[in-house]
């Protein structure tokens, strides 16, 4: 392995976060190449937090721009302090300075409020940018993205244009529930990001749930394998698996029994019908994948699970 | 991995290798994999494969066809050295200059060579071109009536949702402009109002030979609903799958569907619904959005795999907002989904209604119109 990935791959695990050598490589290159890195995968894979680690290990700062329908330039990139310029006005009232005069005063820097992608362009060193959930936001936005990630400058009407003295780190992430156009994709490294194997899920329970027992880690990881079979609306995501051990950590469970698991399953499902499913048609099969589970020597692997999987548990 | 001593020319070739498969990779994507192979260890076979492939994909659908191509192309079968078009080996195995416009130009020649490949289509295909000035004319009017009543009157639902909608925000920046004119004193609100998004209606039509008793009758339907509703994007498929938006276009009917036979290659041939929603995920992907509705017209007879059917309906019902499955089929007394096709792709859908007479079409505009 290139050093530095090794680097960046242990950087990564000493602010917790457990990541696997597609991830480390990609954000080596995407640091590398200054290209942008497209970050897809489902909800609670732990895209966002990618940003976040990424920041604390260039130890710069994180810019975060949170994408919604409706988003538009002028919320993203500026705005003009609207209270300042009026109070301005107010006490120009009396001035003899000519309206032109006047205009270019409160159309000036001072009174500008930066958003994000401004806030990013104009920061003193490379920021970390993060912009979150890319595909809830319109096509004119994203073009006007695209726009931005280009040329890295800015025209403001009023004041002209503003370039960027440094390139930021930018992350995009997308939840896919729209597709991103061809020009923007092309532009970014890409990366999907799976539900984790047992054995990444593993170390993280075992990282992120403080005091938990070796039996219980072991168990969680397992069970999430096998839950990620059925046919859920919202398949539960690493931050599901760390609430839930949370949760029986505080109820001082030290394994997983019938018990334990329906006095939790609000915690692991956030839709009733799929916590209904699991309850009625599921639980059974799962205690007895854990059962199975328990008479193979540790530890426990991905194979080994996916075949007591397909054993115990019913087919899609 | 290879020697690193042709390895700009190997990059280039697995690029091509890549384009022929559908995955766009330009010169420019090539230029970026030689700048990233630069910049790891390619001797670790792992670390040039996750190198290539963070740069060389741009999509979850290209990762099972990089992969392949990865395996094929970095670990060819012995004997099988079989890369007909490659350059002669280049110096510079891929430093920084590799992004030099010179070198661009060169990969931009050498990715060229074999241009685009459309990938070859089953031997199934009937290559036949319907003739569809044998509809009777009194039937045409009656659909054509029908349907523009239908779409019009999902239009005014739509048009109510605007009016109700609010005035708009405060444009505080042209208020403030104004106001400066008055002395700072605020005496008109400027607002400005959010674009509001109609609805849009992908249409996907079945022309296998299985549908050939409904699809000339619901051809002339699309039609008339293409040319009403504004937002329509028009597919059909048997085997293949074929844009006809443009076709449809044409103001005279007749003329259209002439066209429309004239483009379909396969018309009244086998079906494969899976494969044909996966390459209308692929290639035209981008017009779902949650607010697309999806209507889909077949009668769910899928020759190909039902697990390739079964992903892309999946794909489809979380990036659309609506899908509507009008199947002809339903009309006949009796009838239940049994045949794989459907009963796979049933759990996605949100509607499913029959489309075998006038009256089933009148009952559409009620689904056309409700949110999910």
């Amino acid at each position: 392995m290139h050093p530095e990935i090794a680097r960046i791959q242990s950087m990564l695990d000493s602010q917790g976060y457990i990541a696997d050598r597609d991830l480390a490589t990609s954000v080596y290159l995407a640091i590398q190449l200054r290209k942008p890195l497209l970050i897809e995968g489902a909800a609670g894979v732990g895209k966002t937090e990618v940003a976040k680690v990424m920041a604390k290990a260039l130890n710069t700062d994180l810019i975060r721009l949170q994408c919604y329908e409706g988003l538009d330039a002028t919320t993203s990139l500026y705005e003009w302090n609207y209270q300042r310029q009026l109070l301005h006005i107010r006490l120009q009232e009396h001035s003899d300075l000519p309206l032109e005069e006047k205009e270019r005063e409160i159309f000036s820097e001072p009174f500008l409020l930066k958003r994000p992608l401004l806030q990013a362009i104009t920061h003193d060193h490379a920021p970390v940018l993060l912009i979150d959930e890319v595909d809830r936001s319109d096509e004119e936005w994203e073009a006007f993205l695209l726009e931005v990630l280009s040329d890295w400058q800015v025209t403001i009407p009023e004041i002209g244009t503003i370039r960027a003295r440094h390139t930021p780190y930018v992350v995009l992430t997308s939840n896919r529930t729209r597709e991103l156009g061809d020009a923007l994709r092309r532009r970014c490294l890409y990366l999907w990001i799976d539900y984790p194997v047992f054995e990444k899920e593993l170390a993280i329970v075992r990282r992120r749930v403080p005091g938990v027992d070796g039996q219980l880690a072991d168990q969680i990881a397992a069970f999430m394998q096998f839950v990620r079979r059925a046919k859920l609306d919202k398949v539960p995501g690493i931050a599901e698996t760390l609430d839930w051990g949370a949760a029986l950590m505080a109820l001082h469970r030290d394994h997983l029994d019938r018990e334990a698991i329906e006095q939790t399953l609000g915690v692991l499902f956030k839709h009733r019908d799929d916590a209904e499913l699991i309850r009625t048609q599921w639980l059974d099969h799962l205690l007895r994948g854990l059962e199975d589970a328990g008479r193979e020597p540790k530890p426990w692997n991905q194979s080994t699970l996916q075949r007591i999987a397909d054993n115990a548990l019913p087919r899609r | 991995m290879k020697r690193s001593g042709d390895l700009t020319a190997h990059v280039v070739g697995f690029c091509r290798a890549l384009r022929n498969r559908s995955i766009p990779v330009g010169p420019k994507e090539a230029a970026d994999a030689l700048t990233a192979l630069a910049a790891v260890d390619v001797s670790d076979r792992r670390e040039s494969y996750l190198a290539l492939r963070s740069v060389l994909t741009s999509r979850r659908d290209d990762l099972f066809v990089f992969d392949q191509v990865f395996a094929e192309y970095w670990n060819p079968p012995q004997e099988q050295q079989a890369l007909p078009h490659m350059p002669e080996p280049l110096p510079a195995a891929g430093d920084a200059q590799a992004s030099s416009p010179t070198s661009l130009r060169w990969l931009d020649e050498a990715l060229a060579v074999d241009g685009e490949q459309t990938p070859a289509y089953s031997p199934v295909e009937t290559l036949t071109e319907k003739d569809f000035s044998a509809f009777s004319a009194d039937e045409l009017d009656e659909v054509a009536r029908i349907v523009i009543r239908i779409a019009k009157r999902v239009a005014t639902r739509l048009s109510r949702r605007m009016r109700q909608s609010k005035r708009g925000r405060v444009d505080l920046r042209r208020t403030i402009r104004h106001s400066l004119r008055r002395g700072g004193e605020i005496v008109d609100l400027a607002y400005r109002r959010r674009k509001i998004t109609k609805t849009k209606v992908v249409l996907l039509a079945d022309v296998s030979g299985s549908m050939d008793l409904y699809s000339r009758f619901l051809i002339q339907f699309i039609y008339a609903l293409q040319h009403t509703l504004g937002h329509v994007e028009t597919l059909v498929f048997s085997t293949s799958l074929t844009r006809v938006t443009d076709a449809l276009d044409e103001a005279d009917l007749h003329r259209a569907l002439n066209e429309v036979a004239k483009q379909v290659p396969d018309w009244s041939g086998g079906t494969k619904i899976g494969y044909s929603l996966r390459t209308f995920l692929r290639e035209h992907g981008d017009q779902l959005s949650p607010r697309t509705v999806v209507l889909i017209i077949s009668d769910g007879w899928d020759t190909g795999e039902m697990d390739v059917l079964e992903h892309a309906m999946e794909e489809i019902r979380r990036r659309a907002g609506r899908i509507i499955w009008l199947n002809p089929l339903l009309g006949s007394p009796g009838y239940e989904p049994i045949c794989q096709g459907m009963r796979v792709a049933l759990p996605y859908v949100d509607v499913f209604a029959s489309a075998h007479n006038l009256e089933s079409l009148r009952q559409l505009e009620q689904h056309l119109a409700a949110k999910r």
